[in-house]
């Protein structure tokens, strides 16, 4: 035997050493490939929940569209004009008599508007977000407003 | 131990790499085998969806936001072959609540499966009530079969239903002539339906969604169609129909029709005429207007007005200052006018008379003489410019044009001159006459008549503007007319003439032309308009075929009716109240 022999059986490490180490390093892997395996599964569940109740909303938001559309529609067969007569007659109206009625003046009474269905505008501004900078902001330009921030507070100390 | 181990882990880390390698291969072989294209169409079929986003139909008001027209749910019935039990059970269901062919829906029903059939449509526009019918059934099968006892309603298994729009009219019949419907193709006949279709339905659109929902996408905003807010008010509509329906009864006319207009505008506030179709049941089309019958008289039908057209004679003739209301005229009872005599109403000569007595009693041969003195040139002119024989551009679908024949076409006579002065021999349609009247009741400035004053376009409402059509005549010319056939009103105290309201107007009886040449029966018709210091509105009459003929006896009495509850819908007080606020506010 000689010394490079020597040296190397001296540094050698023990079988069962040797054994335990490739099992932990195969676990390792395992317990790896399995922490990503879970953390991708976890995600992509996640994921397609929220793609799912995203698909069940949009499916909603049509019948409630339709639902509106079809309020409207009974709301104005229920105050139909011949309805509303009816009713009118029932409650002991009658038609107005232009020779027997009294006409005032209302000073500023514009009289009966016609039909006015746009919409008013929006209040919002169209410059506010709708998501916190958090969400929007890149890692860069959370940087550079943290070196901004650092750098103000050392100049004003 | 190192050798009793080493062999194992080389068989596994072999066998491992072994399927691997047969994984990588197949899929490599997959990829550039025959069948690689099915197979990626197949997963493509699988990974997507069709979805058709409904734009929906854009709804129509009243001037005061009413609503005339709107959308409701219907459903698509239709079956998934692959799930279906008992085609039979299903034919006989839907034959029996929808009213659907049975053999059709059993053939429909019994198809098998495949990939090419998936889907059979059974029937369409079924209504929220027969589909929770049909839902209910399916329900309580399946509910009888969870708990063990024998089900007793019809096997629908496999019976889908789709919702979607469809339109709808709460008001009914009301307006039927003017909105038009919508058929189940989803597109607009007659009336507004019609001419707006393009702005109203919107833009529907398939498109392809994905199944998986990690890849799910947001829908594309697919705006509705725009909305319409129209001229006409609905309880004015609601009471001239009244009205209408009343008098065609009353005086056994074969139809009429009523409209009432802003001579300042062109806004229409009520069109009338019938027969009228209840546009929730278009499937009565056919036996409400047989033989393509004009849908809406007021715009469709043309006639020959008779008398009422006189007024457009005068007119021309005082405009160029050949005749004032003071000219005298003797009436012989006969003028020859193109070879061809022609005679006052009731064959008699009513001797001395002037331009004012003779629009008063009508006479023909008067009339007759104006024209000779204005010539067919200026005459045929001026009906021009007063907009006859030509659309007027109102926006109702299938307006017709009418006829005036004019020197230089063929079926045009030197006699043409004499009767077409006292309206006959020439068709009109009833907007024209308004359009035309407006020039007389708006001190010569003629409007186009239309019916939609705004249009809403998602957060947008644009109003439409009053459109001029010209100046036939002069301010002077049309307050002298206004002011004529107002005297003629009150001196022959014509049943037109209005409590507290100052009214002009003008009756006429045409004869209705056949084949074999004029007939006994007559188009009856007023056309009037008030207060005639500042005129608010015009109204037009015309019963076809009355008993009696004359539409001083049938029509003025009409416009009279609508003019009674006109002024307060419009909130215009009697005369002597309305210039007594006017003096006091301008104090």
């Amino acid at each position: 035997m000689n010394n490079k022999q020597k040296i190397i059986q001296a540094y050698q490490q023990a079988p069962w050493r040797k054994q335990r180490q490739i099992i932990g390093i195969y676990s390792a892997g395992i317990v790896f490939t399995a922490l990503i395996a879970s953390i991708y599964l976890n995600v992509t569940a996640r994921s397609a929940t929220l793609g799912r109740e995203i698909q069940d909303m949009q499916v909603m938001k049509e019948e409630i569209e339709k639902e509106i559309e079809d309020l409207e529609t009974e709301l104005a067969t229920l105050t139909s004009a011949r309805v509303m007569e009816e009713r009118a007659r029932d409650l002991g109206f009658e038609y107005i008599n232009p020779a027997t009625s009294l006409y005032l003046p209302i000073p500023g009474y514009p009289g009966r508007q016609t039909a006015d269905l746009a919409p008013p505008p929006p209040t919002i501004s169209a410059t506010s977000q709708s998501l916190p900078p958090e969400f929007t902001m890149t890692l860069f330009d959370w940087a550079r407003e943290m070196i901004q921030q650092i750098s103000l507070q050392t100049g004003a100390n | 131990m190192k050798s009793e181990n080493s062999w194992r882990y080389s068989m596994m880390f072999t066998a491992f790499i072994g399927v691997g390698l047969v994984i990588a291969v197949q899929l490599v072989r997959l990829q550039f085998s025959p069948q690689a294209s099915s197979f990626i169409e197949q997963a493509a079929r699988y990974a997507w969806e069709p979805r058709l986003v409904n734009a929906p139909r854009g709804q129509i008001y009243d001037r005061w936001g009413n609503l005339l027209a709107g959308n409701r749910t219907v459903y698509e019935v239709g079956v998934e072959l692959a799930y279906v039990e008992d085609p039979q059970a299903i034919a006989f269901t839907i034959h029996g609540l929808l009213g659907e062919d049975y053999a059709r829906v059993l053939r429909l029903a019994s198809m098998e499966a495949s990939d090419e059939a998936v889907y059979n449509r059974l029937s369409d526009f079924t209504s929220v009530d027969n589909v929770e019918i049909l839902k209910n059934q399916i329900d309580q099968r399946r509910e009888d079969i969870r708990a063990s006892i024998p089900p007793t309603g019809p096997n629908l298994e496999g019976l889908v239903f789709r919702a979607h729009l469809a339109r709808s009219f709460p008001e009914g019949l009301l307006a039927a002539t003017i909105l038009g419907f919508v058929g189940q193709d989803e597109i607009g006949y007659h009336g507004i339906e019609e001419y707006y279709d393009e702005l109203l339905a919107g833009t529907s659109q398939e498109i392809w969604v994905p199944r998986d929902p990690n890849r799910v996408e947001e829908l594309p905003e697919i705006p509705p169609g725009d909305s319409l807010v129209l001229t006409i008010d609905r309880e004015l509509q609601a009471m001239v129909e009244e009205i209408l329906d009343n008098s065609v009864e009353e005086w056994d006319a074969a139809g009429g029709t009523i409209v009432v207009m802003d001579p300042n505008t062109g806004e229409i506030y009520a069109m009338a005429s019938t027969p009228h179709l209840n546009p929730n049941e278009f499937s009565n089309y056919d036996a409400v207007f047989p033989d393509n019958a004009p849908f809406n008289w007021a715009t469709s039908k043309s006639y020959e007005p008779g008398s009422v057209f006189k007024i457009f004679t005068m007119a021309a003739a005082i405009d160029l200052g050949l005749v004032t209301p003071e000219t005298p005229f003797f009436d012989t009872g006969e003028i020859i006018v193109g070879e061809i005599p022609i005679r006052n109403w009731d064959n008699n000569a009513w001797g001395p008379q002037n331009m004012l007595s003779c629009m008063q009693h009508s006479l023909n041969v008067c009339l007759a003489w104006v024209g000779t003195q204005l010539k067919a040139g200026n005459f045929y002119d001026y009906m021009r410019r007063f907009g006859f024989g030509h659309i007027t551009g109102i926006d109702i679908a299938g307006e017709a044009t009418g006829r005036l024949k004019e020197p230089g076409d063929g079926d045009w006579y030197p006699a043409d001159l004499g009767t077409n002065t006292f309206g006959q021999g020439i068709s009109v349609t009833p907007v024209q006459m308004l359009m035309a009247i407006s020039a007389i009741a708006n001190e010569g400035h003629m409007v186009t008549p239309h019916i939609v004053r705004s249009l809403v376009d998602g957060s947008n409402q644009f109003n439409i503007q009053p459109q001029f059509a010209g100046q036939p005549i002069s301010s002077e010319t049309a307050r002298i007319m206004t002011e004529m056939l107002t005297e003629t009103l009150e001196n022959k105290e014509s049943l037109a003439l209005v409590s507290g309201i100052r009214v002009a107007g003008k009756s006429g009886t045409g004869e209705i032309s056949t084949l074999d040449g004029y007939s006994d029966r007559t188009n009856a018709s007023f056309v009037g308009w008030g207060p005639v210091d500042d005129p608010q509105f015009i109204v037009y009459v015309w019963l076809e075929d009355p008993t009696p003929i004359w539409g001083s006896l049938v029509a003025a009495p009409v416009f009279k009716q609508v003019v009674e509850r006109l002024v307060v819908s419009l909130n215009l007080p009697p005369d002597n109240v309305r210039i007594g606020l006017l003096e006091d506010s301008s104090e």
